[in-house]
C-alpha cells in the first residue's frame, strides 16, 4: 500500500503534462468557434499531420529540429488560410453546412492519410532521452519540453488576444460581429487569422507528441474526442475556461486511468461532461 | 404519377429479388439497412440538430439484441425491439439534458457518447472486448432458421417499409411540423411563444430517430451474425450524414435518394474503404458548396420530375445558428 500514493502523484503530474497538450489543441477550436462559430472537425486530423510532419521531416527528411518546427508552422498556417477562404468563409451564417463540411475536410485529410501514409504505425525518436525525477515522481523529459513548449504557447496565444489589436478585433467580433463590422474591422481577415492560428496550435502540439504516442492517420480523432470534452466542459468559445477543462480532463483521465482503468477513465471524463452540462450548461467559464 | 412510381419500386423491391444473386441481394440489403438510418437521421437533421454518433446508438441496439441471443437465448424477433427500445432510453436520457442547449452542445455530446459506448464494449469481457460477439443466431419463422441472404432480405424489407413509412407519415403530422419550426433559433422562439414545448419536442424526435436506428441496428447484427466495437464506428455517423446532405435535407426523398445513390453504387465502386470514404468527402463538399438543396434539388429544377410531389416547406434548411 505504500506505493499507492506514490502512483497518485505519478498519474497526477502525468496528467497535468497530457492536460496541457490538450489545451493547445482544444484552443485552437475554442479560437475558431469564438470568431467563426464553426465547430471544426477537421481539427484533430491537423494535430495529425503535425505529428506525421514531424515524423516525415525528422526521421524520413532528416531535417534539423528547428527546420521541422519551421515546416509544420508554415505549411499549418497556409492550409488554415487556404481552408477558412475556399470553405468556410462562402458558408458563413450557416452552421449546419459549415459543421459538416468540415467534417468533410476531416474524412478527405483523414483518407488521403491513409492512402499516402498508410496503415504502419511511426515512431519518433525522442528529442530528448531521460527522466527528470522530483520528489519520487519520474517525468520523461520529452514530455516535459512538450507541456513547457505548450505553455509557452498559451501564454503566446494570451497576448495575441488580450494584448494587441488584432486580438481586439477578434474579441469584437466574437462579442458581436456585426457592430465591429460597421466600426471598421476587417472581419474576414480576422476569421482567416483566427483559423490559420488555430491550425497552427494544433499542428505544433501534434509535433510534439510525436516522440511520445506511436502515429496513425487515425490519430486525430481520439485528439477531436477529448478536446470537444473540454470544450464543453470548459464552455466554447472561453479561452480561460479551455485552459482549466483541458487540465482537469488530462489529470481525470491520468489519475482515473491508475485507479480504475483507461476505459473507465475515458466514461469518468464523459461523465463530468453531463454533470457540467446538467449544473452549468455554459461550461466552467461560458457565457449562455 | 408519383404514387405509381412508388407503387412500382416497392414491387420491384418484392417481386425481383428471388431473381437476384447473393451478392446483388446483400448490397440491397446495405442499402435498405442505411436508408433506414439515414431517414432516422434525417429526422433530427430537418429540426436543424446534427449528430455525430448515430452509430453509438445503432451499436447499442445491435449488442442488446445480439447479447439477449447468445447469452439468455432469446427471440431475434424479440431482441429487434428492445434493440430499439434500449437506444430510445440512451436518447432520452442523453437527449433530455442537451437539447435545451444551443445544438452544438448536443452534437458533441452525441459524439462523445458514441465514442464511450464504443469504448466500454471494447473494454469489458461480458460485451465481448474488441474481438466482439460471434455467432449471433439468424431469427426463426415457423420454426426455421432464416439462414439464407433470400430469406433475410425479406425480413430487412419488411422492418425497413414499416419504418420508412412511419417516418413518412410522421413528418406530415402536427408534430412533423413543429419540428420543421425549430429549426432556426428564431423560429424556436416563435413556436414557444405559441406554447410548443420545444424542448419536449425535440426530445421525443431524437427518441423516435435512436428506436429506429436501435431496430435496425439489432437487425443489422443478425444479418451479419456477430458485432464488434469495429462494425459500427464514427465513420457510419459520418456517412449518414454525408447520404442526407448528399441527397438533400429539403424532402422527405432527399435521404433515400442520397443513400441509394452513394451505398449502392459506392459498394459496388470502391471496394477500398479509403477510397470510398475520399468520394464521398468529396461529393459532400461539392454538393454542399455547389448545390445547397442537395441532388434532390436538382428533381426540381427539371421541371415536373417524378419526385416532385408535395415539396416540403423548405428547400435547404437551417440557415443560422441553431
Amino acid at each position: 500500500m505504500e506505493v499507492y500514493p506514490h502512483l497518485l502523484a505519478q498519474g497526477l503530474a502525468i496528467g497535468v503534462l497530457t492536460g496541457i497538450l490538450y489545451v493547445l489543441v482544444a484552443l485552437g477550436l475554442t479560437l475558431i468557434y469564438g470568431i467563426l462559430h464553426i465547430v471544426n472537425f477537421a481539427h484533430g486530423e491537423i494535430y495529425m499531420l503535425g505529428a506525421m510532419g514531424a515524423f516525415y521531416c525528422l526521421v524520413v527528411f532528416k531535417l534539423p529540429f528547428a527546420a521541422t518546427l519551421a515546416v509544420i508552422l508554415v505549411a499549418s498556417l497556409l492550409l488554415g488560410l487556404v481552408v477558412e477562404r475556399l470553405v468556410f468563409r462562402s458558408l458563413r451564417g450557416q452552421w449546419l453546412q459549415l459543421v459538416v463540411a468540415s467534417v468533410g475536410i476531416s474524412l478527405i485529410i483523414q483518407s488521403l492519410g491513409w492512402i499516402a501514409f498508410g496503415i504502419q504505425e511511426k515512431n519518433v525518436p525522442s528529442f530528448f532521452t531521460g527522466v527528470v525525477s522530483v520528489l519520487g515522481v519520474r517525468l520523461p523529459k520529452e514530455r516535459l519540453l512538450a507541456a513547457a513548449v505548450g505553455v509557452v504557447l498559451v501564454a503566446l496565444l494570451y497576448v495575441l488576444v488580450y494584448r494587441t489589436k488584432t486580438g481586439l478585433a477578434m474579441r469584437a467580433i466574437e462579442e458581436d460581429e456585426e457592430t465591429a463590422r460597421m466600426l471598421g474591422v476587417d472581419a474576414d481577415r480576422v476569421a482567416a487569422l483566427a483559423c490559420a492560428v488555430g491550425f497552427v496550435l494544433a499542428a505544433l502540439a501534434g509535433a510534439f507528441v510525436a516522440p511520445i504516442y506511436s502515429l496513425n492517420p487515425g490519430m486525430g480523432l481520439e485528439a477531436i474526442l477529448m478536446s470537444f470534452l473540454i470544450i464543453i466542459v470548459g464552455g466554447l468559445g472561453s479561452i480561460t475556461g479551455t485552459v482549466l477543462a483541458g487540465l482537469l480532463v488530462g489529470v481525470l483521465q491520468s489519475v482515473g486511468a491508475v485507479l480504475l482503468g483507461a476505459e473507465i477513465a475515458y466514461g469518468l471524463v464523459f461523465v463530468v461532461m453531463i454533470v457540467v452540462l446538467i449544473v452549468r450548461p455554459a461550461g466552467l467559464l461560458g457565457r449562455a | 404519377m408519383k404514387r405509381g412510381l412508388l407503387a412500382l419500386v416497392v414491387a420491384a423491391l418484392v417481386i425481383l429479388p428471388p431473381f437476384g444473386q447473393p451478392y446483388v441481394l446483400h448490397v440491397a440489403i446495405v442499402v435498405l439497412v442505411n436508408v433506414v438510418y439515414a431517414q432516422a437521421l434525417y429526422v433530427i437533421m430537418r429540426m436543424g440538430y446534427l449528430s455525430f454518433g448515430h452509430a453509438g446508438y445503432i451499436a447499442l441496439g445491435g449488442y442488446a439484441s445480439a447479447l439477449l441471443a447468445t447469452k439468455l437465448a432469446v427471440s431475434p424477433w424479440v431482441g429487434f425491439l428492445a434493440g430499439g427500445a434500449l437506444a430510445a432510453v440512451f436518447a432520452w436520457a442523453l437527449g433530455a439534458v442537451t437539447l435545451k442547449l444551443r445544438g452544438i452542445y448536443f452534437s458533441l455530446s452525441v459524439f462523445a457518447f458514441a465514442e464511450v459506448v464504443n469504448a466500454v464494449f471494447r473494454a469489458f469481457e461480458f460485451f465481448g472486448g474488441p474481438a466482439g460477439i460471434a455467432a449471433v443466431p439468424r431469427p426463426a419463422l415457423f420454426g426455421a432458421r432464416l439462414n439464407t441472404h433470400l430469406q433475410f432480405y425479406y425480413v430487412v424489407l419488411v422492418v425497413a417499409l414499416v419504418s420508412l413509412v412511419f417516418l413518412y407519415r410522421l413528418q406530415w403530422t402536427r408534430f412533423g411540423f413543429t419540428l420543421l419550426a425549430l429549426r432556426t433559433r428564431e423560429t424556436e422562439a416563435l413556436a414557444e411563444s405559441l406554447g410548443i414545448n420545444a424542448a419536449r419536442h425535440k426530445t421525443f424526435a431524437f427518441v423516435v430517430s435512436c428506436f429506429f436506428c436501435g431496430l435496425m441496428g439489432a437487425v443489422h447484427v443478425h444479418y451479419l451474425r456477430f458485432v464488434s466495437p469495429f462494425v459500427f464506428t464514427f465513420f457510419l455517423s459520418t456517412d449518414l450524414m454525408v447520404y442526407v446532405m448528399v441527397g438533400g435535407l429539403g424532402s422527405y426523398w432527399g435521404p433515400i435518394l442520397g443513400t441509394v445513390l452513394l451505398t449502392g453504387l459506392g459498394e459496388q465502386l470502391f471496394a477500398a474503404g479509403y477510397y470510398k470514404s475520399l468520394v464521398y468527402a468529396v461529393v459532400l463538399l461539392i454538393v454542399i458548396l455547389a448545390l445547397p438543396g442537395g441532388l434532390i434539388s436538382l428533381s426540381r429544377l427539371i421541371g415536373r420530375g417524378g419526385l416532385r410531389g408535395r415539396a416540403a416547406p423548405v428547400d435547404a434548411i437551417a440557415a443560422g445558428e441553431r
